[in-house]
């Protein structure tokens, strides 16, 4: 994310995106993962577990990204 | 002491009925029609005057534009001007909200997921249509990362899909969730001043006022971050890496 007129402000909008960041993409994940075992493979817990961990990779890459633009 | 999520609830004023559809008209309605009336009403006030010398609220709304545009120039460069209305309506929209639902006995909007999940939503379908209109289908390769050796595709491709559709979610839940736990604190403290008494009441009821304070910065903090990820968002259509 490219500086804003106010410093503190772009400061805060990239940190705060973090954490709210690493949990939506592990909600996004498991709930993906779980609508496969449900609806389209009989999969059954492996569709969430696998789910679940790319949720987690896709949110720690995220804030190593986020966390690259800020320093 | 009240339940402290009992000022969420909706209870319907006017029902009404669209096709079948429950269009009832309730608070969190009448607060959007209040905060519409009354952007509109402050900045055709700012405009009429129309004077070489800025009246106060001529200033105050030429100092808005300025300042949503550079948000706009400095994430989506200057094609992004396109789209000004609608970034410029979004973050009045959500900072009135935020700030009128302060007042006590209104509502906030805001901390309905139904409405920031409808805003979060539009604006990534919209970003994803421009992009693909833009680029054709060469906008899907926003799903591989730039220097992705080939064996490592199969595994990066999921992970960029769920970061992708996480978007929207991390951006309905965040402002959902900033102005439901504000409120919800400032209930909580307010009910253990009340409960408190004289003698040692003063003490919740302090942090109240400092948490108000708070509350006031968090407002526009997060309608600032709201509009600025859409901004985020919209050029990533623009610009592939």
């Amino acid at each position: 994310m490219p500086s804003s007129p106010d410093p503190v402000f772009a400061g805060l909008g990239q940190a705060v995106q973090i954490g709210t960041n690493l949990l939506a993409t592990l909600m996004v994940g498991g709930g993906v993962g779980w609508s496969i075992d449900s609806y389209v493979l009989p999969t059954q817990p492996w569709g969430l577990v696998g789910g679940l961990v790319l949720g987690l990779i896709a949110g720690i890459r995220n804030a190593y990204r986020t966390a690259q633009r800020l320093s | 002491m009240e339940d402290p999520l009992h000022p969420f609830e909706l209870h319907t004023i006017v029902p009404l009925s669209l096709f079948g559809l429950d269009v009832s008209i309730n608070k969190a309605v009448i607060m959007m029609f209040v905060v519409v009336g009354l952007v509109i009403l402050l900045l055709t006030k700012a405009r009429s005057s129309g004077s070489l010398v800025p009246t106060k609220l001529q200033s105050m709304a030429e100092l808005l534009v300025e300042f949503i545009r550079g948000m706009i120039h400095d994430t989506m460069g200057p094609e992004g001007m396109r789209f000004f209305p609608l970034i410029a309506t979004l973050f009045l929209f959500i900072l009135f909200c935020n700030l009128l639902g302060l007042m006590p006995g209104a509502y906030t909007v805001t901390s309905q997921l139904v409405v920031t999940g409808v805003f979060a939503l539009g604006v990534y379908v919209l970003s994803i249509l421009v992009g693909l209109k833009i680029h054709g289908m060469k906008f899907l390769s926003i799903l591989v990362p730039s220097g992705t050796p080939g064996w490592l595709l199969p595994l990066m491709v999921p992970i960029e899909i769920i970061s992708q559709l996480a978007r929207p979610v991390s951006l309905s839940v965040r402002l959902f969730a900033n102005m439901t736990a504000g409120h919800v604190i400032l209930g909580v403290l307010f009910g253990l001043a009340i409960s408190g008494g004289l003698l040692i009441g003063w003490l919740p009821f302090s942090f109240t006022v400092a948490l108000y304070g708070l509350e006031v910065g968090i407002a526009f903090i997060q309608a600032y971050i709201f509009t600025i990820l859409t901004c985020v968002y919209m050029g990533d259509a623009f610009h592939l890496h």
